[in-house]
């Protein structure tokens, strides 16, 4: 073994020195001389801050994947001589994934959106901890996000995400949702279902899907459909009646500081209100109200808190709403009665005094 | 009165500070309907292009309640005048509503669909303006009330549990409504739109009306002015 390596390492170094034609020839260069090294296990290199990198490929890796049929310098193409002798550069995907390419990948602009999103800024701002395309969706086993077990499937996207964001996926871990995730239910949002996919903004920036006022609107994508809502049991019902409420006009109207549902709910930690930890658990109502309202007294926390006074549940509030309606109406009738009697005895009074 | 006025046939009816305090009265409440309004019919593409000609849905509510105070200083205002000047003591007098106006209110209701043969015979103010000038006073009281609870509303929260500021603002809403109805289909009626005014009463911009009118539309008062001398 050691000599064929040696061996290998002596011809393609001859190949190195040889003159331009022959070096093309062997330029693309073959599984089985990447895996010469890349092949055995312990096959790794410490880092200068400590850490380790796993430089172990075979033939398998790519097996399953969506690069199946690639060859390893399709995507290493800065690879020309082996042993290589600088680090190769990290695989640039644009080289194939981009509107319009010939190589057969995917004809899509999430590429572009990606350079737009919070992650490509901050690569482009020299962040070196930044996402790219790789960090996400894998390196050598890539797969549709469709597919089971690809690291940005709905089951495994927070895990992915999570290596980075370790405190919040901690917190959606234990949240309602987080907790639905790992049931096996996919009706529950993984973390792109409320940020989006390649478009991810911070929320402080008007572009974000969770931007202040856009979070009513993410939440009801699913909280105000029935269809989905009835599988759990939930009502829809909170979804239309913030909107009619002072927070959610308001919220329409642009405010950034009003609340919104997860002024209320939380955020990444949101609980169903049954459980103690809930923000909305009646128990913790004042303190949530009182983040803004200083001083909501527990009294503050009886009774329903999303009301609709258009139905009868609402009770005294359905029943004053009713009242003042047909008041208004009755009024409303009653003076217009009022006027043409006035005015039909009018001309009766003006006949009799000519 | 001045001698003037007699000669060409004109009585005051609104002395300088009424018509003041109306003219206030009738600025501040189109301002209040029309913010509060475009408020509570939001999703109205007319009400949003006004929210935003207000400066948002914050301004909005700033400009209300600037005009909510400034209407109550009115009311106030003219409280203290009804119940301690000599012209308001008087006027205040005038418009107490008392048996004979719902008599009289039934007698013209009689008259009207041609059970009675007689009009009643009115003083300075007929049911029309009393029924007016209470339905206001205590509704602007009352819509005062819930007005402030949801603006106060950290005080609220602190004494009421939710579903009273819920019903608050299910009130204040419909009592502005309530009060708009009204002005359009009764005050709007007997100033501007009434055979004996049209196309309008001319007393609240100069205070005067003519003899004549008052003969016709307020016998009673006519024959009082004329018995003490004034015309």
């Amino acid at each position: 073994m050691r000599r064929y390596f040696l061996a290998a390492v002596v011809f393609f170094l001859g190949a190195g020195l040889l003159p331009g034609p022959a070096r093309e020839a062997g330029a693309a260069i073959s599984l089985e001389k990447c895996t010469l090294c890349h092949g055995k296990p312990e096959f790794r290199k410490l880092l200068v801050d400590g850490h380790i990198r796993e430089l172990y490929v075979t033939a398998d890796s790519l097996k399953g994947s969506v690069h199946e049929k690639k060859a390893c310098t399709d995507c290493h193409f800065d690879v020309a001589e082996i042993p290589h002798r600088e680090r190769p550069k990290r695989v640039a995907c644009t080289h194939c994934h981009f509107k319009g390419n010939k190589e057969g990948a995917p004809q899509s602009d999430n590429v572009l959106a990606y350079f737009d999103s919070a992650h490509g800024q901050a690569i482009a701002r020299g962040n070196p901890k930044a996402p790219l395309c790789q960090d996400c969706h894998g390196s050598h086993g890539i797969n549709k996000a469709k597919t089971a077990d690809s690291k940005v499937s709905r089951f495994h996207v927070a895990e992915t995400c999570g290596r980075c964001h370790m405190e919040i996926y901690a917190q959606y871990k234990t949240s309602i949702h987080g907790v639905m995730l790992a049931k096996g239910i996919g009706d529950v949002p993984s973390c792109p279902g409320c940020h989006g996919e390649h478009r991810i903004f911070k929320h402080t920036d008007p572009q974000s899907s969770v931007f202040a006022t856009k979070v009513s609107e993410q939440c009801s994508k699913c909280h105000s459909s029935i269809a989905i809502m009835s599988k759990f049991g939930i009502d829809v019902e909170p979804a239309a009646t913030y909107k009619e409420s002072f927070h959610g006009v308001a919220s329409q109207f642009g405010s950034r500081t009003v609340a919104n549902c997860s002024s209320c709910h939380g955020i990444h930690d949101i609980r169903p209100p049954d459980d103690p930890l809930s923000m909305v658990n009646p128990k913790n109502v004042p303190a949530t109200c009182g983040k803004c309202h200083p001083g909501a007294s527990a009294n503050f926390a009886v009774g329903k808190m999303h009301v609709d006074a258009k139905k009868k549940d609402s009770g005294i509030i359905y029943w004053t709403a009713t009242f003042f309606k047909w008041l208004t109406i009755g009024t409303m009738l009653a003076l217009i009665v009022h006027i043409f009697l006035d005015m039909y005895g009018r001309t009766r009074r003006l006949r009799g005094e000519q | 009165m001045s001698r003037a006025d007699l000669a060409s046939g004109q009585v005051i009816r609104m002395s300088l500070l009424f018509r003041v305090q109306h003219l206030v009265l009738t600025v501040l409440l189109l301002v209040l309907a029309v913010t509060g309004f475009s408020l509570m019919y939001h999703d109205n593409a007319l009400a949003q292009a006004i929210i935003r000609l207000e400066g948002g849905v914050h301004n909005r509510g700033i400009v209300h309640r600037i005009a909510a105070v400034l209407l109550m200083a009115n009311v106030a205002h003219h409280l203290f005048y009804m119940l301690l000047s000599r012209e308001g003591k008087r006027e205040f007098q005038d418009l107490i509503i008392g048996r004979r106006d719902i008599d009289d209110f039934l007698q013209s209701l009689r008259y009207n669909i041609g059970a009675a043969a007689e009009y009643p015979l009115f003083g300075k103010y007929g049911y029309k303006e009393k029924f007016q000038y209470w339905g206001a006073s205590v509704g602007t009281v009352l819509i005062s009330i819930t007005g402030f609870m949801l603006w106060a509303e950290e005080f609220s929260m602190r004494l009421f549990p939710k579903f009273v500021l819920d019903l608050a603002l299910v009130v204040h809403g419909y009592q502005g409504l309530l009060a708009f109805v009204i002005l359009f289909f009764w005050h709007l009626y007997n100033v501007h739109l009434h055979p004996s005014v049209f196309p309008m009463n001319p007393s609240w911009i100069t205070g005067k009306v003519s003899a004549e009118w008052l003969r016709r539309e307020h016998p009673l008062e006519y024959e009082k002015l004329k018995e003490e001398g004034l015309l």
